[in-house]
């Protein structure tokens, strides 16, 4: 691995976890920005993937290991709380959720 | 054996103890688990008594010298602060660990029966709760750290909330669940706080580096800390200030009461002060502070209970005084002879509330004291163990266990502060003398008896609610062969107390218990407490005056019936201006909205404008007075930002961040 | 390992993801994420990591992503719904954009000071070997402590996708 393409993985991690952020931010509709938070989340594990490989550490692929749980734990609540959230509110726009109650 | 890095010896079955209580309230309290009745009878035995088997186990081993001390279970190094949590088991540990799980399985078996008749899931919630309580205690007591001790102490208040209001459909538990979370957080906001100046101190979380360190500590920092562990113990322990969330705690099931708010929560306040008596007793200061408020404590309780028209309200009273006799003897520096009485305290507190929990079961009076009336002849056996239970209380001598722990306590105090002395034999007299009234009105007659009620009724006695009752009821009167032990076994010099103190301490009883009779036969008294009992119910349902002046006497016993309003004194004191305050603020009631922004703007308006009246405004100054009605409006427009949406906050923390990154950035530019 | 095929296959995985973030079906957006899953993947083998694309594939891809198919089952896919959710994609993207575009900025553009180590040879291949040794040894407690999390989320999607009303109220 050269020091150019390290750099460009780099910014290729940088560039997934913005389009996920962009994602998040312009889509209404609840299952699409959840969609976002998980390309969102591979950002961060190009990024360590790529740290790990350079330094030979092992920690990298460990912290990738974790943000799986992470994405486990996060998808299986989120969609969970989608399909309770369905039942009293509309799931294709999450403007209208915009007070504590439903 | 080595698994994961840790260490496993046979001393790590101490584990075991509150895990046996945490598995029933995982199995218990989780709702997959599908269980039937006599699984949930089955379920809440095993974990209330379970605990029992390994603790006698180690409790044994360390009686007879073979204390397995500190267990370390999951040691980090985090820079130069160790961060360990363990277990401990020592003398101390072993006694107070024992004495809950006698009592809590004493409880438990009993409460199998009482509870009959509940709804499955209200009663998987009852179990699953107790033993979620068990469990918090046992950590508690074997805590060998302060993560551990202070994660115990929590789990301890919250189960005791969420039993208090144990009964959702009443309003009143609610509120006496919430009154007595409250309380007892503030109390915990101090307690952490000790625990927090100690590990800075000690840059270690174990107790075994914690207490040399808060002992050896400077620059003033050992009276604050032992003066915040007084706090903390004073709020758990429902001492004078902070007493009045355990009367109104009644509200909770009877088994409730016995095993948390008599017996063993309450009593953890004093437990902690036993631990931590190293650095207590290094500060003569917070000694004497603590000694003096166990004594008024052990009075005002004393005297309250005396005038009480309710069974259990009497009870918890007397729970006050007896943890104020504890807080009075650790005061003094002896706090062995205050670990003896709190395991005496605990065999015949329970006693007492299971007892007239029994007794009063199916009463349509509910606990009121009257309700005790025709007991000898309805429930004999009840009726006996709660005559043992009393006679203990009120520390007949020689034959009852009470009287020997607190006749050990009343020696310590002798030996340091006579004055205090006497207050505490004052308050003996008083305790004889309600413990007995409650005897003599649980012997008398039941007025409304016919022919059905005054019979034997002992449907309800079964080996469920005997075998506590009897093994409680014998443990009462004998339990003063371990009160000396006791105190060997933590370590105390028991000196021999003068015989004239010893003759007090025997004959002070015997005067109670003739005020008691006193009190019942004497008309002139008699009909005093009648009257007072007559006007606080009258008020209680239509709170107006009196219009009859009532003489010296009544007022008194109505007085204290009411703890002396201290608790309306709080309501008003703290809670209602609180209340406002909040409702003020969040714009109820010709409240301000948003009242941190609102306010100042306002207030220059006004400043301004009272400024600038005398002087005729011109159209320059109007433009710039209007400057300042243009803020507010302004501060409502950027109050639209709020949408509540998650889209448009989430764009404002990119926003930050961006900003934050760029900022960053420059920052690298030379 | 090969650098350069995990540069093309993470620029894959980018163009996917501008995809995934920009469909009006869900259906559509999900096959792309699956497209950039799988680009990921390929991309950490190149890289040597080749458990990590392992896990990748299986569980990210084959579980986590096979979750989110079971409730799309459930969405309104009618030509209405979609005509709604097309014309809600036409406005408003410009805030973001902007924003998002204001995060990227610095971080593309500063380059902070060279590695300290640039004369160690770059990079090596981490066997599945060595993430045992890592995850069993001195990370043991962090993997238990992720375990509570999947516990907890297990019991927060139980409680929360129960239907009807709970039991126990007394």
């Amino acid at each position: 691995m050269t020091e150019d393409s390290f750099t460009a993985l780099m910014l290729l991690s940088t560039a997934l976890f913005v389009v996920g952020l962009f994602g998040v931010l312009a889509r209404r509709s609840i299952l699409i920005q959840l969609l976002s938070l998980e390309v969102a989340l591979a950002g961060p594990s190009l990024a360590f993937i790529t740290a790990g490989a350079r330094h030979a550490d092992a920690g990298g692929q460990a912290m990738f290991v974790m943000i799986l749980i992470l994405a486990a734990a996060e998808v299986a609540l989120g969609l969970a709380l989608y399909l309770r959230l369905r039942r009293t509110a509309d799931g294709t726009d999450s403007d209208s959720l915009s007070s504590l109650r439903h | 054996m080595e698994v994961f890095g840790l260490v496993l010896t046979y001393n790590h079955l101490l584990l075991t103890i509150p895990s046996i209580a945490l598995a029933g309230f995982v199995m218990l309290g989780l709702d997959p688990f599908r269980l039937r009745d006599f699984e949930v009878r089955a379920l809440a035995l095993i974990g209330g008594v379970g605990p029992l088997i390994p603790m006698l186990v180690f409790a044994n081993a360390c009686f007879h010298g073979q204390c397995t001390g500190m267990v370390p279970i999951f040691t980090l190094k985090v820079g130069e602060s160790t961060v360990a949590l363990a277990l401990q088991m020592d003398p101390l540990a072993a006694l107070v660990g024992l004495t809950v799980c006698v009592i809590g399985a004493a409880v438990i078996l009993f409460s199998v029966a009482y509870m009959q008749g509940t709804a499955l899931p209200d009663l998987r919630r009852f179990f699953a709760l107790m033993h979620l309580f068990l469990a918090g205690m046992l950590t508690m007591v074997l805590a060998g750290d302060s993560i551990v001790l202070f994660l115990g102490w929590e789990l301890m208040g919250l189960c005791s909330y969420l039993l208090i209001a144990y009964n959702t459909t009443s309003a009143e538990a609610i509120r006496a669940g919430r009154k007595a979370f409250i309380m007892t957080r503030v109390a915990d906001a101090f307690l952490l706080a000790a625990l927090l100046l100690l590990f800075l101190e000690a840059n270690s979380v174990r107790l075994d580096h914690l207490i040399p360190a808060g002992v050896a500590a400077q620059d003033g920092m050992r009276p604050i800390i032992a003066a915040l562990l007084l706090g903390g113990a004073i709020g758990k322990s429902a001492q004078v200030p902070m007493h009045t969330w355990l009367p109104s705690a009644m509200a909770g099931p009877t088994p409730v009461s016995a095993l948390l708010h008599s017996a063993t929560m309450v009593a953890a306040g004093a437990v902690l002060l036993m631990r931590f008596s190293p650095i207590i007793q290094a500060e003569p200061v917070v000694m004497a502070i603590g000694a003096g408020l166990g004594a008024l404590t052990a009075i005002f309780g004393a005297a309250a209970a005396l005038f009480q028209q309710d069974i259990k309200r009497l009870l918890a009273y007397s729970s006050i005084s007896q943890i104020g006799y504890m807080m009075l003897a650790i005061g003094v520096g002896a706090p062995e002879a205050a670990a003896a009485h709190f395991v005496v305290h605990a065999i015949f507190k329970s006693l007492l509330f299971l007892s007239a929990g029994h007794i009063t079961h199916h009463s349509p009076r509910g606990t009121d004291i009257m309700a005790m009336r025709g007991a000898s002849q309805r429930n004999p056996l009840a009726f006996l163990a709660f005559s043992a239970g009393a006679a203990s209380l009120a520390g007949l001598p020689v034959i009852t266990g009470g009287w020997w722990s607190k006749e050990a306590m009343l020696g310590a105090v002798w030996g340091v502060e006579p004055a205090l002395w006497t207050v505490a034999v004052l308050a003996a007299v008083l305790t004889a003398a309600y413990a007995t009234r409650a005897v003599l009105i649980a012997a008398m007659p039941d007025p409304g008896s016919h022919d059905g009620h005054a019979d034997h009724d002992d449907s309800h006695d079964t080996g469920y609610t005997l075998v506590p009752l009897a093994f409680l009821g014998f443990g009462a009167l004998l339990a003063g062969g371990l009160v000396e032990p006791i105190m060997h076994l933590l370590g105390a010099h028991v000196p021999h107390a003068p015989l004239f103190t010893i003759l007090v301490a025997s004959i002070a009883p015997l005067v109670g218990v003739a005020i008691a009779f006193a009190l019942a036969y004497v008309p002139a008294l008699a009909n005093g407490l009648q009257r007072a009992r007559d006007i606080a119910r009258r008020t209680r349902r239509r709170p107006r005056r009196q219009d009859k002046p009532a003489g010296f006497w009544v007022r008194i016993a109505l007085a204290f019936s009411r703890g002396l309003r201290i608790d309306t004194l709080y309501q008003i004191v703290f809670v209602w201006p609180f209340v406002k305050l909040v409702r003020w603020l969040n714009g109820y009631g010709r409240g301000v909205a948003d009242p941190a922004g609102n306010l100042p703007a306002m207030a220059a308006l006004r400043l301004q404008r009272a400024i600038t009246a005398p002087f005729a405004p011109d159209w320059i100054d109007r433009t710039w007075t209007a400057f300042g009605g243009r803020i507010l409006a302004l501060w409502a427009a950027l109050r639209r930002l709020q949408t509540g949406r998650a889209r448009d906050h989430g764009l404002y923390m990119a926003a930050g961040t961006a900003g934050l990154l760029l900022l960053a950035w420059g920052l690298t530019w030379h | 390992m090969n650098a350069t095929f995990a540069l093309w296959a993470g620029s894959l995985a980018l163009i996917s993801a501008l995809l995934v973030v920009t469909r009006a079906s869900v259906v559509h957006a999900l096959i792309w994420l699956l497209v950039t899953l799988l680009s990921l993947s390929a991309s950490f083998f190149a890289l040597g990591a080749s458990f990590a694309g392992a896990a990748q594939i299986l569980i990210y891809a084959g579980a986590i992503l096979a979750v989110f198919v079971f409730v799309v089952m459930t969405v309104d896919a009618s030509p209405k719904a979609l005509e709604q959710e097309r014309a809600r994609l036409g406005r408003a993207w410009v805030p973001p954009a902007l924003v998002a575009a204001l995060v990227l900025v610095p971080l593309f553009a500063w380059r902070g000071a060279p590695g300290a180590d640039t004369a160690a040879p770059m990079g090596a291949a981490v066997s599945a070997t060595d993430l045992g040794m890592l995850l069993f040894g001195p990370w043991a407690a962090v993997v238990e402590i992720a375990s509570g999390l999947l516990l907890a989320a297990l019991m927060g999607a139980r409680h929360l996708g129960r239907r009807g009303k709970p039991e126990g109220r007394g």
